[in-house]
């Protein structure tokens, strides 16, 4: 009787089932690779905005305080976007013909707000304050970047919720002194925060890695 | 191998080779067929729906969904801990009914995984009780039944799957010879994985048959043991105890057991197999029946003594069970798994094909309402009385259930179409060793 499956077929066969472990571990592989990449994330990725703001100029060259725009920071969960009104306050004595500032005007003529598209977008079922955050020694540069440097605002971070867990888990590395909350390009000089702080932060991560923290 | 061997078990591999199989297998098969549809339609009304679809409800969360996954993973367990020790005792019985009782188990973990999944209520994310390396950085909650749920039935998705797998691949060499057409002998010689029947690859086949056999039977006890633990350290009065693993066990091998016995007397008149399930094995498998369904017996008593002797909220919900809206139930459990099966006491009985088909079918419907029992009635009396209500299984929740029978049926009418549902190499083995 003639054999059934023909020696190269054996073999491609053979072939088959060790490819096939192989393409299990590589999809594996490719899998945890892909789910940390920044381009899953939108890291870098700037968005389309109403106005080409850039923050390089306004927090940047000008050093503009974040809270000037963003004025709801360190009272509420928003930051708060900045309205045409806060835009005029400059800009109705600078670059008052520019076009690209069109859309403020319009704006601020018709009462109707500016709509900013959102970069650092956290899902619905993620309870996210700044407030809480800017207040207890969270700097805006150790989520959002070098925002001073930025000509197109972009996500420096991949806000995922590891990423939040990271902080949370350990928080005292990461936090600064009050005055320096604010400031970009900060470097820590020593031990900034005081033992028993630090000690407090400790203790409080139990507190802040609970599921109700941030889903709520 | 010599030819009056070959000859002697070529009508078990006749059957998956015939042409034609009747219009009663076709019936069947759309039968089956259309309920599996059913389960479709079920199952995608809960993934657009949502589970509010179903009659659960505080406190009846666990309504439907885990009475079938307890009473699926039941016949599972049974049936592959039957097989398994009957492939490492090497006992005459294994040649007569371990193919069909490997394939009972796997299709009915099949069921059972279904459950647990929809379950969910997002089951789309049901990789999450997984424990992968996530971007959220957290594992999943180890002190969780759904994790539990996830090892229990993985594993056995797996070990059953193998040891039936294993067992058949000599057969399936075997089908490969005896095919006529080139294409049937090609898919069944790459599913036989290029058996020659060399001295070395019996070698080899025999130690991984015993080693996959081996590995199911702490694994089944300790997956059935799991899923009776899911009700005891729950805080409900009547799940609450420490005999529940030894009720699932117990209860859950009497319905694997019956489940192989309505299978076995089913094909043996079906496909005329009496030459290889012949009478003393289908007696042996009454008997095997009737002894676990004393056991089960005996594990009642024994729910009945231990609620007298536990603390008051246990006794008054356990007596709820017995004497309460779902009483019926209770008794019916009964009634079915322990009562009738005795009729087994008689020889004529145990022989007679009418009387294994009432017998398995009574004690699988028995332990089905003996979860029932434990699961809507166990919840009766529970400590808030604000919360004692009443619970009815909504139309698509029986669509559910009547789907996985469905599923299951055609999965084994599947099998006896195309694969030997008597292990024939067991059996050339054995009737060698009596010839020598």
């Amino acid at each position: 009787m003639a054999q059934l499956f023909t020696r190269t077929a054996s073999n491609a066969f053979r072939v088959l089932i060790v490819l096939t472990l192989f393409s299990v571990v590589g999809a594996g592989v490719l899998g945890y690779a892909w789910s940390r990449a920044d381009a899953t994330w939108n890291v870098g990725k700037p968005a389309d905005q109403p106005v080409p703001f850039r923050h390089d100029l306004h927090a940047g060259s000008l050093g503009i305080d974040c809270r000037y725009c963003h004025s709801t920071v360190e009272r509420a969960a928003d930051a708060g976007m900045p309205s045409a009104q806060t835009c005029m306050t400059c800009h109705s004595q600078v670059w008052v013909g520019a076009s690209v500032l069109e859309p403020v005007r319009s704006s601020f003529a018709l009462g109707q707000p500016l709509t900013w598209t959102s970069v650092h977008r956290l899902p619905d079922f993620a309870y996210f304050n700044h407030a809480a955050h800017v207040t207890n020694g969270v700097a805006c540069e150790t989520c959002h970047g070098r925002v001073d440097q930025m000509t197109k605002t972009v996500k420096t971070q991949t806000l995922s919720m590891g990423w939040c867990l990271d902080c949370h888990r350990d928080p005292a590395p990461h936090l600064r002194p009050r005055e320096a909350v604010f400031v970009m390009g900060y470097k820590p000089h020593g031990q900034d925060l005081p033992e028993d702080i630090q000690a407090f932060y400790r203790e409080a991560s139990r507190r802040l890695t609970s599921c109700n923290t941030c889903h709520r | 191998m010599a030819s009056d061997v070959q000859a002697l078990t070529s009508p078990v591999a006749e059957v998956p080779l015939s042409p034609r199989f009747g219009w009663a297998w076709w019936v069947a098969l759309v039968i089956s067929g259309v309920l599996v549809l059913l389960l479709g339609y079920t199952l995608m009304s809960v993934v657009l729906v949502g589970v509010g679809v179903w009659g659960v409800n505080i406190p009846f969360v666990w309504g439907f969904d885990l009475i079938n996954y307890a009473w699926w993973i039941g016949i599972a367990n049974g049936a592959s801990l039957f097989a398994a020790s009957l492939v490492l005792r090497q006992h005459d019985l294994r040649t007569a009914v371990n193919r069909f009782a490997e394939g009972v188990a796997f299709f009915a973990v099949i069921c059972a995984g279904i459950f647990p999944i929809f379950h969910l209520g997002r089951p789309w994310l049901f990789y999450w009780v997984f424990p992968y390396p996530a971007t959220f950085q957290v594992w999943p909650q180890f002190r969780s039944t759904l994790t539990w749920d996830f090892w229990a039935i993985s594993t056995h998705a797996i070990v059953t799957s193998l040891l039936w797998y294993v067992g058949l691949i000599p057969d399936l060499a075997t089908l490969r010879d005896r095919a006529r057409r080139k294409t049937v002998k090609k898919i069944y010689g790459l599913f036989a994985l290029g058996w020659r029947g060399s001295v070395y690859q019996w070698a080899y086949h025999q130690r991984a048959y015993r080693l996959v056999a081996i590995l199911v039977l702490p694994l089944i006890l300790i997956m059935q043991s799991t899923v009776a633990f899911e009700f005891a350290v729950t805080l409900v009065p009547d799940w609450h105890e420490t005999r529940q693993p030894l009720h699932f066990v117990a209860t859950g091998l009497a319905q694997g057991l019956s489940i192989v016995l309505l299978v076995a007397v089913m094909l043996r008149w079906g496909l005329r197999l009496e030459r290889y399930i012949d009478d003393r094995d289908v007696d042996l498998l009454g008997k095997l029946v009737l002894a676990s369904a004393l056991v089960s017996g005996y594990l009642y008593i024994d729910e009945i003594a231990s609620a007298f002797l536990a603390d008051p909220i246990t006794r008054q919900s356990t007596l709820t069970r017995m004497t309460g809206d779902y009483a019926g139930f209770y008794w019916a459990a009964i009634a079915y798994s322990v009562v009738i099966p005795q009729l087994f006491w008689l020889k004529v009985a145990r022989q007679s094909v009418l009387a294994g088909v009432f017998v398995g079918f009574s004690i699988g419907v028995g332990v089905w309402l003996d979860r029932f029992s434990i699961i809507i009635g166990g919840l009766q009396t529970d400590y808030l009385p604000s919360i004692w209500r009443d619970y009815t299984p909504t139309i698509p929740e029986w669509g559910l259930f009547l789907g996985t029978v469905g599923l299951f049926a055609a999965l084994v009418l599947l099998f006896i179409r195309f694969l030997p549902v008597v292990s024939m190499f067991e059996t050339r083995h054995d009737e060698h060793l009596e010839k020598s």
